[in-house]
């Protein structure tokens, strides 16, 4: 079920929301480190990890994945769905860790430096 | 299964029929859309509220596609590549009159037609990166599918040559008139052309997002489901050009007419009928001349 915070929330402006969709691609691989996932599921996911706070639009998604899986970071395969349609499920590769750990950590060298002089 | 959602989807992706990777998005798209929707509905929404917030999640599906369009096309021709029926690397052509000449699977890369006479020829899936079309004339030919980066065109006649879902990334026609061609679906924003004329130039389908068309001349021309956001015609020339959008339904109709607002007219010459067109999509015409 999701749970979105009307109250107090904070407006995103356009410098935060290309922050945010500029890491679209890391938010993707961490999610698939816990474990292979389809479309839907990973934007739900983010939508509830972020508290409601992100809507990852599944255009925005679908370029990140096409994206990944072109540059070999992901796989995809076909899951055999009993309930109606099959669903593509994606698969992080080694090569997709290795570029997780890398962001992430370009990230936390990001946010120090911007904690400190914003 | 929710017909709505599909006919919705069929009409956003019509464009690009035929091409694989698309459909398989546009496949992974229902079926998340269609999740999205049922979980809605089960919440309690009624139809319309979830069909509208089902559609709202898509986000600029547009973009996306072009991109996935875009990325398989190459991938595409660089399979062609490896796979030549005859091997023709750097072969001299000038000055040879060949009509009706096949090339088709060939290796043609870097190969000199200067001056050539291939009407009628059909050059299809074939490797001419790099090519010298300079003075040639290919009038009535066919290039399809074929990877045509870095060729020259220099004073090459073009009359009804057809370049279908060729690769044309720093191509450089200079000095042509372009005259009843077919540029469709083909990704134009790397394109060279230099004091062009257009006449009558199909470009169903084209890539010209961000391109600088300044100072060409475009006459009886037809931009039909052609990506134009932030084009640059300034100081060109338009007489009887059509701009038509991908579809009727309306949502799509109005992010057509923001991409044509987009669009820099600044110094252009049109005719009324133009004008006419681009005032009723709402484009910048504040500073254009109608003759």
């Amino acid at each position: 079920m999701y749970i979105v915070r009307m109250d107090e929330s904070i407006t995103p402006n356009k410098i935060s929301s290309d922050l945010l969709r500029g890491h679209t691609d890391t938010m993707i691989l961490k999610l698939l480190l816990s474990g292979d996932k389809y479309g839907y599921e990973i934007s739900k996911l983010i939508h509830a990890i972020s508290n409601g706070e992100y809507e990852l639009k599944e255009a925005t998604m679908y370029s990140s994945l096409k994206r990944l899986e072109n540059d070999d970071c992901i796989t995809s395969y076909w899951g055999d769905e009993t309930q109606g349609g099959r669903r593509r499920y994606y698969r992080i590769t080694e090569k997709g860790k290795e570029l997780y750990f890398e962001n992430k950590n370009s990230w936390e060298y990001a946010k120090r430096v911007l904690d400190n002089l914003l | 299964m929710n017909e709505k959602l599909d006919q919705y989807l069929n009409g956003v992706f019509a464009p690009y029929d035929g091409v694989k990777s698309v459909a398989e998005l546009k496949a992974d798209l229902l079926s998340d859309l269609q999740e999205r929707f049922l979980e809605l509905k089960a919440e309690g929404k009624d139809d319309e509220t979830a069909f509208e917030m089902t559609i709202d999640s898509i986000g600029d599906i547009e973009q996306t596609v072009q991109e996935v369009a875009n990325l398989s096309r190459s991938l595409e021709r660089q399979v062609l590549t490896n796979f030549s029926a005859s091997n023709l690397t750097k072969s001299d052509f000038a000055g040879v009159t060949a009509h009706k000449g096949k090339f088709e699977a060939s290796a043609l890369r870097g190969s000199d037609f200067a001056g050539a006479d291939l009407t009628g020829s059909s050059f299809k899936s074939s490797d001419v990166r790099e090519a010298n079309f300079d003075s040639t004339n290919l009038t009535d030919c066919t290039l399809y599918v074929s990877d045509l980066t870095d060729a020259s065109f220099n004073k090459s006649i073009l009359v009804r040559t057809e370049f279908n879902t060729s690769e044309l990334t720093r191509a450089k026609f200079t000095n042509v008139k372009l005259i009843d061609v077919k540029l469709n679906m083909i990704d134009l924003r790397e394109t060279i052309f230099e004091n062009c004329i257009f006449n009558g130039v199909d470009f169903k389908y084209c890539d010209l997002r961000g391109m600088c068309l300044d100072g060409l001349t475009f006459i009886g021309v037809k931009f039909d489901k052609t990506s134009l956001n932030e084009a640059k015609f300034k100081g060109a020339t338009l007489r009887n050009v059509s701009f038509l959008a991908p579809f009727t339904w309306s949502t799509w109709s109005k992010k057509y007419y923001r991409a044509i607002k987009t669009i820099s007219f600044d110094g252009a010459t049109m005719d009324k009928l133009t004008y006419a067109a681009l005032k009723g999509m709402e484009a910048d015409l504040s500073k254009v001349t109608v003759i």
